[in-house]
């Protein structure tokens, strides 16, 4: 007996000695990576979920689906679904609210039409760079079909002999004949293009843009809408919409005589130091008038105390009375009354259509109706007698039918993804709603579309307005890369997230410790970058590439002298993420800056990120060493020749995520 | 800060579902909108708990030992009771909290001047009305923030205004009854701003003439009610909702056909309200339900001859409001406001083609003195640092110096607050456009000038 208490008493006694320091040091440990004092203890809240290759990373993950986009059979009874994560096309009977085929696509489907015959669906495959040809008669793919880098939107020619594919990666539109097979044409379109639609008659087809042309902070932005002639096949137009980006998707009133896009409209230029009265973010759509002079009105779907943000599809009713807008960012439809916007438009002049655009209650003039949805819902479709509207709500696996006559929900349509809810999906719900913005302003998608950065510079009014201007940065595959912020000074995503995030970006309630650990599982585990198909697909350099390594990797300048170590690329971007996780100054600061170091960025798939710099100011790559860097502090580069930096400039575009080497 | 514990009862239990109504005479005088007698201190009123479940039964007297007791307000969990009273006649009215479940009274403020309308905030601090003596910046009543236990006393409003019957949206943002007092009386508008008195802004303007009488109460279909006078000059009353989404532009008058006088609200299930109620005025008020579908005046609840019935509430648990983050820091002395374009204002209209004329500079006027003239830029921009937590108006001027615009509303903004203006007097739902302004490129202008000279703490939030 006096053994087990003596046993009992060393073992409570090291138990003490143990627990004490070690809750201590947990706490410690705890409240550097939050950033705050009060997060739980639990290891598992963090560990447990944030290590992308660990065995329980695994045990945790399930295969969604995801949709993505809607086309409807001529009948109105099937409806095939793009399964962006299941990489399939889902095909669902709508009367049997059920998905009757599964077909297997290429890597992230994005879109699907059919042809008017209804025999053959198109599905772009956003990752593998191609387009499968699905028969709908036996649910076979017949043929894939190379396109442009990242090829989303789609739409036939009138005469259905060619396929326009929009190219979101290369911002370029493939045509493909689809006689042959073969590309016959590549046109540039706007930047980071994704919707695209024929005009009724047939005449020209719509491209949209997503991000704004590259500009310097404080000129004028413009967002292209790329009007190509459908006979011709040449560009007619280039119209930049003003202050205006994330023009997703278009589509046309059946007369022709409108086209619709959706749109957002940031404050990018305002200093960001509230969230009331629009100051982040407003919402809505342009309307561009095809007769005339063609000009672009853009209009709001947002109301002064609430907004609807991150507008993806739109589709108009047969009869042009109705057009309905998917918003992604807080899980509603917005109806429009297109009677209503053109009897607005035809009693404004151009002053009121100005004050407009930037008018909160204007929206009460003709949106009639707010559809709540399920998850992050994208794209719409509609029965061909428009009774119907079909939506993909991505985050929730499912495709809600509405009656367009009533708005109410008809049915749902599960597609038979998991049940369970990950840590990981759920962080992925967070950052797609804007639930956690004051009024719903805007999600962390709005400024970071698909997880990546959307090319604008903020003012993010740090000390004083006007100062300190920030390049947004992504979000894909960071992990491996802290600390965040262009300072450097957040050292985990937990404390990005955290406390002063909601003290200085979305101005409302911080996130809840479960909702915290979960977005930052989905930063930290789920974002990954696409394959760089453009400029390195297989791995194997081209010659302008290998050149440019070597430049990147030289220890010696081109007169044989020893490059000090400080001034080597390499030194501050070493693979495999081309990070060395440090600050540096490399004589970037500019008069607005406060002085600080720089984090060193990641530059896998920098080729997607322009502009560059901490506050954007180098427009290409090239820029960052021809307009500015000449003092050698960003890297000896003043010996190089124009063929050097060119070379260079490649081997940076070929850098590609760790995850595809050796793939 | 001291405290006094009266046990009014020893009855213990829940009061879940019971109704606490505030009781007073019937003729309890005219109210006046500005020192808040016999509108928001009722005196020799008292609360009393009534159980629907069982309406026969007397209502439970709760502050039978407080000379006066008004303005009850229960918190989300249900278990709290904040109250103002006077424990006896002449006292000073403070804040008082009640366990709902012991009926335990503590006392929360303890100060020489009156406090009202207490309402729980979604971090725990209180949030009252209290009027000031000799008040330098003449504002009468003012919104004030505490902890639970009355301590960390903070002033959160800053202009001559006074501020009643305030309450929390589901947003986390104070709502109240706000009317100017000086220099003179304006009409009563509904005021929302954070917690900590940042971002203020007009949220409901009547009509000339209106008075606005009762807490606004949101429910969860996104309206607020409230009760309003009319502007005929007679005594009617009526229940007003708004949209919250948009609220200078929903205005629904929901009894215009009932006769009589409402005097508060409180939201019941989805639909309908809690109301007092007089059929004529100078009857004493009940309580009924209301139909705000059909607008019309549902059963009567509970009524008494020998008081009036005000001031209803159901005691149940209800959605708790978003806790906002503040950035306000007491150690910083200033706060900076940025006004994107003064030339944007409500003034324009199709008749002047939506334009004004370009004004040069703009006067900064505080409660005695001008605090100071500012060229605004090209573009129409200015970027002020200014004295914190002091109010001020601002006027628009030409090159001449003549008056363009205003001055508008009275100001103020909180240590290390930066707010933001779209233009001048403009329409309160435009939204910036999107430039870089030509003011923010420079370092602010220093009002009063003295501010330059202030050494203060930087603070850097991003």
């Amino acid at each position: 007996m006096k053994k087990i208490l003596l046993i009992a008493g060393v073992v409570i006694l090291l138990g003490l000695i143990i627990f004490i320091p070690g809750k201590k040091w947990a706490s410690e440990h705890v409240n550097y990576n939050t950033a705050i004092n009060d997060h739980p203890l639990m290891c598992t809240n963090c560990h447990l979920h944030i290590h992308k290759k660990s065995p329980f990373a695994k045990l945790d993950d399930a295969d969604y689906y995801s949709p993505m986009n809607i086309a409807v059979s001529n009948d109105g009874i099937l409806i095939y679904v793009t399964a962006q994560d299941g990489n399939a096309l889902l095909v669902a009977d709508t009367e049997q609210g059920k998905v009757v085929k599964k077909v297997t696509v290429g890597n992230k489907p994005h879109s699907v039409i059919i042809d008017k015959a209804g025999k053959k669906a198109y599905v772009s495959n956003q990752w593998s760079d191609n387009v499968s040809v699905v028969d709908l008669d036996n649910y076979k793919v017949t043929d894939t079909l190379r396109t442009g880098n990242g090829p989303a939107g789609l739409s036939l020619s009138s005469d259905e002999k060619f396929l326009y594919v929009v190219n979101s990666f290369s911002s370029d539109l493939t045509i493909i004949d689809l006689e042959s097979g073969i590309e016959r044409k590549r046109l540039t379109t706007g930047n980071n293009p994704t919707g695209a639609q024929l005009s009724p008659d047939g005449e020209e087809l719509y491209v949209t843009s997503r991000r704004a042309n590259t500009a310097h902070y404080g000129e004028s932005m413009f967002s292209d809408l790329t009007i190509i002639n459908d006979s011709s096949k040449r560009i007619k137009a280039y119209l930049g919409v003003q202050s205006a980006y994330l023009m997703e998707n278009v589509a046309f009133t059946p007369s022709g005589d409108l086209a619709i896009v959706t749109l957002v409209r940031p404050k990018n230029m305002v200093p960001s130091i509230q969230v009331e009265r629009g100051f982040m973010m407003t919402h809505g759509f342009g309307v561009l008038e095809r007769k005339g002079d063609g000009r672009i009105i853009q209009l709001l779907t947002d109301e002064p105390n609430a907004y609807y943000p991150d507008p993806f599809d739109i589709v108009i009713t047969p009869d042009g009375k109705r057009a309905f807008i998917s918003n992604s960012g807080v899980n509603f439809i917005t109806v429009v009354d297109i009677d209503s916007v053109r009897k607005l438009i035809s009693g404004s002049t151009p002053e009121m259509l100005s004050l407009w655009s930037d008018h909160l209650g204007i929206s009460s003039r003709y949106v009639i109706k707010r559809i709540p949805t399920g998850a992050n819902p994208k794209g719409l479709a509609l029965s061909p007698d428009g009774k119907t509207l079909f939506v993909a709500e991505r985050l929730e696996d499912r495709i809600s039918v509405f009656s367009t006559d009533n708005m109410e929900t008809l049915k749902t349509i599960n597609l038979g993804g998991p049940r369970k809810i990950t840590v990981t999906r759920k962080g992925r719900k967070l950052l797609n709603n804007a639930g956690h913005t004051f009024q719903n302003q805007y999600s962390c998608y709005t400024c970071h579309p698909d997880e990546h950065e959307d090319g604008l510079v903020y003012n993010m009014a740090s000390i004083d307005m006007g100062r300190n201007l920030t390049n947004t940065q992504s979000l894909r595959d960071i992990s491996d890369t802290p600390p965040f912020k262009w300072n450097g000074k957040n050292q985990t995503v937990f404390k990005q997230d955290g406390m002063r995030f909601s003290t200085v970006l979305t101005r409302t309630e911080p996130f809840s410790y479960k909702n915290l650990d979960a977005i930052s599982s989905y930063i930290l585990t789920g974002i990954k970058y696409p394959p760089n198909l453009l400029f390195n697909p297989s791995g194997k350099l081209t010659e302008a590439q290998n050149r440019g390594k070597i430049v990147f990797e030289r220890t010696k300048d081109n007169f044989g002298k020893e490059i000090p170590e400080k001034n080597r690329c390499v030194t501050c971007h070493p693979a495999p993420y081309f990070t060395n996780l440090k600050q540096f100054d490399v004589s970037t600061l500019a008069a607005s800056d406060d002085s600080i170091a720089f984090d060193t960025p990641h530059l896998n798939n920098i080729y997607a990120s322009p502009p560059y710099l901490h506050d954007g100011r180098a427009k290409t790559l090239e820029e960052i060493w021809t307009l500015y860097g000449k003092d050698d502090r960003h890297g000896l580069t003043s010996d190089m020749t124009k063929n050097d930096l060119n070379d260079l400039v490649e081997f940076l575009k070929s850098l590609r995520s760790p995850d595809y080497v050796n793939k | 800060m001291s405290s006094s514990l009266l046990l009014v009862t020893c009855r213990k239990g829940s009061m879940e579902g019971m109704i606490i109504f505030t009781r007073a005479s019937i003729k309890s005088g005219i109210p006046d909108y500005v020192t808040g007698n016999s509108w928001r201190y009722l005196m020799q009123s008292s609360l009393a708990a009534f159980d629907p479940e069982n309406p026969d039964r007397m209502p439970e007297s709760l502050t039978g030992n407080f000379f006066s007791a008004c303005s009850p307000e229960i918190s989300s969990d249900c278990k709290w009771m904040l109250f103002a009273g006077q424990q006896k006649q002449g006292d000073p009215w403070q804040i008082w909290g009640m366990n709902l479940d012991t009926r335990k009274v503590t006392q929360i403020t303890s100060a020489s001047e009156n406090s009202t309308d207490p309402a729980f905030l979604p971090d725990g601090r209180i949030l009252f009305t209290r009027s000031i003596e000799n008040d330098s910046l003449k504002s009468g009543h003012a919104l004030f923030t505490c902890n639970a236990n009355g301590t960390n006393l903070t002033r959160i409003t800053f202009n001559p205004h006074v501020y009643f019957a305030s309450s929390v949206l589901l947003d986390g943002r104070v709502i109240a009854i706000s009317k100017q007092v000086f220099p003179q009386i304006g009409n009563p508008v509904m005021m929302v701003m954070r917690p900590d008195g940042t971002k203020s802004e007009l949220f409901y303007k009547g009509n000339d003439g209106v008075e606005l009488f009762s807490r606004g109460r949101e429910t969860s279909d996104g309206k607020i009610f409230f009760v309003e006078s009319d502007n005929s000059g007679g005594n009617k009353k009526s229940i007003v909702s708004v949209n919250y989404n948009r609220p200078l532009h929903t205005r629904i008058n929901l009894t215009s056909s009932v006769p009589g006088v409402f005097y508060s609200v409180f939201p019941l299930e989805p639909g309908k309200l809690l109301v007092s109620y007089s059929p004529s005025g100078s009857d004493s008020c009940a309580l009924y339900d209301f139909d705000t579908e059909k607008r019309t005046l549902g059963k009567q609840l509970f009524s008494s001859s020998d008081y009036s019935v005000l001031e209803a509430v159901v005691v149940r648990e209800h959605e708790k409001p978003k806790k906002l983050p503040s950035e306000v820091d007491t150690e910083v002395k200033t706060g900076l406001l940025f006004c994107q374009n003064i030339t944007v204002s409500g003034l324009t209209s199709p008749e002047n083609n939506y334009s004004m004329p370009v004004a040069y500079s703009i006067e900064i006027i505080g409660i005695d003195s001008s605090l100071g003239v500012v060229e605004v830029k090209e573009d129409g921009s200015f970027y002020l640092k200014l004295s914190a937590d002091m109010p001020f108006k601002i006027k628009t001027m030409d090159s001449e110096g003549n008056t363009l615009n205003g001055p508008g509303s009275w100001i103020w903004i909180r240590p290390n607050e930066r707010r933001g203006c779209v233009g001048c007097h403009e329409d309160h739902e435009m939204v910036p456009a999107n430039r870089f302004a030509l003011a923010v490129r420079n370092q602010p202008v220093s009002i009063p000038v003295h501010t330059a000279g202030i050494r203060e703490k930087e603070v850097e939030l991003e």
